[in-house]
């Protein structure tokens, strides 16, 4: 088998000793930054920099790459437990996930969370071993257009999140939406709803969009809660997820590696993609759907699974084509180059050593991660233990600690500030944030890509079916409406039959992609 | 920053004390100097702002840079990202701030030379806010196209027609390189412009636009892998890396456009500060370590005082804005 060789020397350059220590110590500081929201993979690695100049090559980049997939791992912990999602990846996480911690099933939370990373993460690096030459080229085909039609999925997905109504779902969808048309112009860079400050010229942040929403917005509702009765502490039961969990994940984390490594193929929104994909798949796989958004362990367990997935396929593009997927890619890129290797489609021939060597570093990495996280478990719930008056400031501390580093600007934490404030009123009137924050990352994309789209196809909208990708897309996207406009009618005619089924539950949860799609799909079309 | 925060902290209490905590964390090294004098300089770790998200080529240089300047300097050298805004942000920031030598900033030309033919900004960056130090690097430009394009020269542009081009972002050197080129080809052509290196490479690779121009950093790779064609290249004269593509110039298309990047500090910096930056950047571009990134990242080295620095930043700025006025091209409306 010549073709195993290679990759079977990459074994042997992960097992030499120090190798194994760096793959440990990446993963160990990955999973502490992904505890604290913020302070991101991306920054850290650039941090680190400099200190793996002296560093063989492949140890640097084993260590490297542990601190981003480590990182995932750790990004669920606050997600989970205090509601504070530090990557758009984890965002869905934090609708069930902190759920399931208030009802005190952190721990299976948690558990089954790190479970499916392992898998979904395992899965997909085998795939990545064995397919990785023949997908590589997904990611080059997906241009502005096929962006375009993918962030219109999503943003059809984004009302399947969460217990809320539909209109309540798509007018925060909207409101996501036009806040992320502030800043400049992706295109043109003319400046937009800045009111003429320089320090809205770039947008704002998305870890600053979520920690204020789901952070600082939960914070500021449990102390409002605190007043009203006597502090009770959040019991926690089992740490460990039971039987029935397990059954009741099998699927969803089976789906969410799947999810997960296609779409994390993708540079660009393609972790955050998945995550949403795999959730909105859970609710309509399940029996169940009304659990969703109110502590369904499958809610957790796919998109768990599907960003462990996408962060590793997320490797392909840089290592198979030298096309860094994301941030954090992108100074992977820079790391290697410091080494004096280029990463480019010459890659796997020219450095064998160093390609399997970091692959296979992978499998090690989760290893160590999943033996890290299921004892520390049990000491991360204990943080529920803490009452509220103490929790709550240490939290806003972290937050604002998070919050500066991102840009080192001190203007985003009285933005962070203010969007708390929004996301307390919402809370208070049923308006859940999950839908606004998500439309608000692919609304970003949408409207570049869509442009982009435009200026390529001469302005004629038809030119979206000329390409293969996105016509089949669209075609998903219609279909996907038909169905649930079908279904509507069908569920209506049955209520007006039986009128002793009065378990409309069902019907506006199967109406809403149905409005949001409409509405989305005509929007471009207007747009001249 | 840190001034802001002591200032009001008088407000409502738990929100505000975390966010001074969280402050006084992180900005150790703020730059409001009182009084330094400038014979013992410097006496505190020195701050190098960079307009950049971490992993560009600014952000590398400057990294290497501030590595190898800390023992010619005898202090510590702290590298700071603040992205946004085409450096508009960092430059505020930092141009703002006490001219006392502590914090500096790593600029891209393209910003003064190339910026204002995009956005007509009352608010922008001038020359006048700074003091120039340093010239510190050169990126050329190269145009490609896919491999199995059926455009195998700078001439089969004007015979394809209505050129759908990338560019790595509006109001960059990728941009205005290839709109000059085509200007004076009098093609047809719309700019695709995408949001850095990254993406544009991609599309141009999966054939989504006709052309691209990217850094040189950013292309060889695929050009050597046989993925990509380069047609031309922007600098005065061939690139040892690309020894097989020519130059714009020779080709009959006077367009040289290139990116460089330099330390410039706020205005009214006191020369022997200055004197002593530029010595010690002097010393420190020498290093192994700053060598090694510029030779992996294909960048050339910008030797130049603090004089010729500003003269070459007017003189593009002019040069740049008499061409695109010259042959009509409107870098606004079709960026």
């Amino acid at each position: 088998m010549d073709f195993l060789s290679p990759v079977l020397d990459g074994f042997g350059v992960v097992f030499q000793p120090d190798n194994l220590l760096y793959c440990l110590l990446g993963v160990t500081l990955g999973m502490l930054v992904g505890v604290l929201p913020g302070l991101g993979p991306a920054a850290t690695i650039a941090i680190l920099l400099p200190i793996t100049y002296n560093i063989e090559p492949t140890s640097a980049i084993i260590m490297l790459a542990g601190i981003f997939y480590g990182a995932q791992y750790g990004g669920t912990i606050t997600s989970v437990l205090l509601r504070l999602p530090g990557e758009a990846s984890s965002v869905v996480t934090a609708i069930d996930g902190h759920e399931m911690a208030r009802q005190g099933r952190a721990g299976a939370a948690l558990g089954i969370a790190a479970i499916g990373s392992f898998i979904g993460g395992t899965i997909a690096i085998v795939a990545l071993t064995f397919v990785a030459p023949l997908v590589s080229g997904f990611a080059i085909d997906f241009g502005p257009a096929e962006y375009t039609m993918l962030a219109l999925l999503g943003i059809l997905l984004v009302t399947t999140l969460g217990t809320g109504s539909i209109f309540k779902s798509l007018a925060m969808a909207t409101l996501g939406l036009l806040l992320a048309t502030i800043g400049q112009d992706p295109l043109l860079g003319t400046a937009r709803l800045t009111f003429g400050s320089d320090q809205l010229l770039d947008g704002i942040d998305f870890v600053i969009v979520a920690m204020g929403l789901f952070g600082v917005g939960e914070i500021l509702y449990n102390l409002e809660a605190l007043r009203k009765k006597a502090p009770k502490a959040a019991p926690v039961g089992s740490v460990y997820p039971t039987r029935k969990d397990f059954s009741e994940s099998k699927g969803a984390i089976a789906r969410g590696s799947l999810s997960g490594f296609l779409l994390g193929i993708l540079p660009g929104g393609g972790a955050t993609m998945s995550s949403m994909v795999a959730y909105a798949v859970e609710k309509k796989a399940t029996k169940r759907p009304e659990k969703f958004g109110r502590g369904a362990i499958q809610g957790v367990a796919g998109p768990e699974t599907a960003n462990n997935a996408a962060a590793t396929s997320s490797f392909i593009p840089l290592l198979s084509l030298g096309i860094p997927a994301n941030a954090t890619m992108a100074i992977m890129f820079g790391a290697l180059m410091l080494q004096g290797i280029t990463p480019g489609p010459l890659l796997v021939e020219e450095e064998p050593q160093l390609f399997w060597g970091v692959v296979n570093s992978m499998y090690i990495g989760n290893l160590l991660l999943l033996a890290m996280s299921l004892p520390l478990i049990g000491i991360f719930v204990r943080i529920l233990k803490v009452r509220a008056a103490i929790l709550a400031p240490l939290t806003i501390l972290i937050t604002m600690i998070g919050v500066y580093t991102v840009r080192n600007n001190v203007f985003d934490m009285y933005l962070v500030i203010g969007l708390g404030l929004l996301g307390y009123l919402m809370k208070k009137v049923g308006f859940e944030p999950g839908p606004l924050v998500l439309a608000f990352v692919l609304g970003g994309i949408l409207e570049s890509a869509f442009r982009r789209s435009m200026r390529t196809f001469d302005g004629e909208l038809s030119g979206f079916l000329g390409e293969p990708i996105a016509a089949s897309l669209l075609g998903a996207i219609v279909l996907l409406i038909l169905l649930s406009v079908l279904r509507a009618v069908r569920s209506r005619n049955k209520a007006t039959q039986n009128k002793e089924n009065k378990n409309s539950d069902v019907t506006p949860a199967e109406r809403e992609p149905e409005d949001g799609a409409e509405q989305r799909d005509r929007d471009p079309a207007e747009h001249p | 920053m840190k001034i802001l925060s002591r200032n009001r902290t008088v407000r409502s209490a738990a929100l505000f004390a975390a966010a001074a905590l969280a402050l006084s964390a992180c900005s150790v090294q703020g730059g409001s100097g009182d009084g330094d004098g400038g014979g013992d300089y410097p006496t505190r770790p020195v701050e190098f702002s960079v307009p950049t998200e971490p992993g560009g080529s600014t952000d590398l240089v400057t990294r290497a840079l501030a590595k190898s300047i800390e023992e010619p300097l005898g202090q510590s050298a702290v590298v700071l990202n603040k992205p946004g805004a085409n450096g508009k942000i960092a430059g505020k920031d930092v141009f703002s701030s006490n001219p006392d030598g502590y914090r500096v900033a790593v600029m891209p030309q393209s910003l003064f030379a190339v910026g204002p033919l995009v956005l007509d900004d009352p608010d922008a960056v001038q020359l006048e806010d700074m003091t120039f130090i340093k010239g510190l690097a050169v990126e050329d430009y190269v145009m490609v196209v896919p491999a199995d394009s059926p455009i195998k020269s700078v001439e089969d542009l004007k015979k394809a027609g209505n050129i759908k081009y990338g560019t790595t972002g509006a109001g960059t050197g990728s941009q205005l390189s290839q709109a000059l080129l085509l200007g004076l080809q009098k093609v047809k052509a719309t700019a695709v412009p995408f949001d850095g290196g990254g993406p544009t490479l991609t599309a141009v690779l999966g054939g989504k636009v006709d052309a691209a121009g990217l850094q040189i950093a950013e292309a060889f790779e695929q050009i050597k892998a046989g993925e990509l064609r380069g047609l031309a290249v922007f600098s005065k004269e061939r690139l040892d890396a690309l020894p097989d593509v020519p130059t714009a110039t020779e080709l009959g298309y006077d367009v040289t456009v290139d990116q460089r990047r330099f330390v410039a500090a706020p205005a009214g910096l006191p020369d022997d500060v200055r004197d002593k930056l530029s010595s010690a950047i002097d010393e420190a571009v020498q290093s192994k370590e700053y060598s090694d990134v510029l030779e992996s990242s294909y960048i050339g080295r910008w030797d130049a005082d603090g004089a010729e620095v500003e003269k070459q930043l007017r003189e593009s700025r002019d040069q740049f804005k008499t061409m695109t006025e010259e042959l009509g091209v409107d870098m606004k409306g079709q960026s």
